[in-house]
């Protein structure tokens, strides 16, 4: 596998959509290549930072009561 | 607004084909009743609802308090995902109170629909999605950020390797994520064009995978990757322009080549 290769795999790598095949190749080449290895840092910091700047929003308390009330069949 | 919309097509459903409902629940027998009971939230279909089940302990009656059961409980622990993800996509705190709610007031009315020991958030993120399409469709015409050129790179690691000086031991890379607001990745994910945006928040904040996006927005698993792909790239972009406007990553500026 080239850095090509491993780079078109980066999302897929990150997201734990790739066969456990695939899995070992990029591995070996990640284990060998410390450019690739950085950019695979990077981007999977980088989809943490996506994460963390927005999963921490909760409904409105106001919203929740409507919804609870709702659920209750009032 | 679809609430109302729909409530009054149940009611005129109800309406016109009363004699034929009424026949069909009596050859299906009790468990269709259930179903059309709380599947309609129009007054009749519920009245009706109500006569036929008299005979049983009534499961819901209208304006009698309880507690949530099993399938409402786990659908409210998912409240605040479907509200961040409403907000990011309506862009607009009230908007996605509304959008929220009726996504609720749908999961209630169609829940006979869903099949136990399923995936229920993946469900109501479905209900979300249709709903958001339905409601704001005509909302979309908003002009959109089209330019979708150069989303094959990694634009942001590329630039700030660029940047990077082993001399001086700087690492642009750890240092433009570092100094990022949320604000700002808040106002990138806002510019980007509502396709890639939802497969984004679906899996970057959600963590659905592939699957489960292609499942929620109707769309093939291939259509999910390039979404989501070209949506991070078109994300990187949009802070790589931030990062540059506040001067991160441009530490000490490169030594003039000439001296002549």
């Amino acid at each position: 596998m080239d850095c090509d290769d491993c780079l078109e795999r980066l999302y897929q790598y990150l997201d734990k959509e790739l066969t456990e095949g695939d899995v070992t190749v990029v591995k070996q080449h990640l284990d060998d290549c410390i450019g690739c290895s950085d950019h695979f840092v990077f981007e999977a910091r980088f989809i943490k930072k996506v994460h963390d700047a927005c999963a921490g929003d909760r409904a409105p308390f106001e919203l929740r009561e409507r919804i609870v009330l709702r659920l209750r069949g009032e | 607004m679809v609430a109302a919309v729909a409530r009054r097509r149940g009611r005129a459903d109800a309406g016109s084909s009363e004699g034929a409902g009424e026949r069909a629940l009596r050859v299906r027998g009790p468990r269709r009743a259930e179903a059309s009971g709380i599947r309609d939230g129009g007054a009749v279909v519920r009245k009706r609802g109500i006569a036929i089940a008299e005979d049983k302990k009534p499961e819901r009656l209208p304006g009698e308090g309880r507690e949530p059961d099993a399938f409402e409980k786990e659908a409210l622990s998912y409240l605040d995902a479907l509200y961040r993800t409403a907000l990011r996509m309506t862009k607009d705190p009230d908007e996605a109170s509304d959008l929220v709610q009726e996504t609720y007031i749908r999961a209630l009315r169609f829940r006979h629909q869903f099949q136990p020991g399923t995936n229920l958030k993946a469900w109501l993120f479905r209900i979300l999605t249709n709903t958001f399409i339905n409601m704001y469709r005509r909302k979309a015409s908003r002009p959109q950020f089209t330019d979708v050129e150069g989303l094959d790179e990694y634009v942001l690691y590329n630039k700030m390797a660029e940047l990077r000086s082993p001399a001086s031991g700087s690492d642009p890379e750890r240092e433009v994520l570092d100094n990022l607001m949320d604000t700002e990745v808040k106002q990138a994910l806002d510019d980007l064009p509502e396709h890639f945006r939802t497969a984004v928040l679906l899996a970057d904040i959600e963590g659905f995978s592939y699957k489960e996006i292609a499942d929620i927005l109707h769309i093939p698993i291939g259509t999910v990757m390039s979404r989501l792909h070209r949506g991070r790239r078109f994300l990187q972009r949009r802070l790589y322009d931030y990062a540059k406007e506040r001067g991160i990553g441009h530490g000490p500026r490169p030594a003039p080549q000439t001296a002549s």
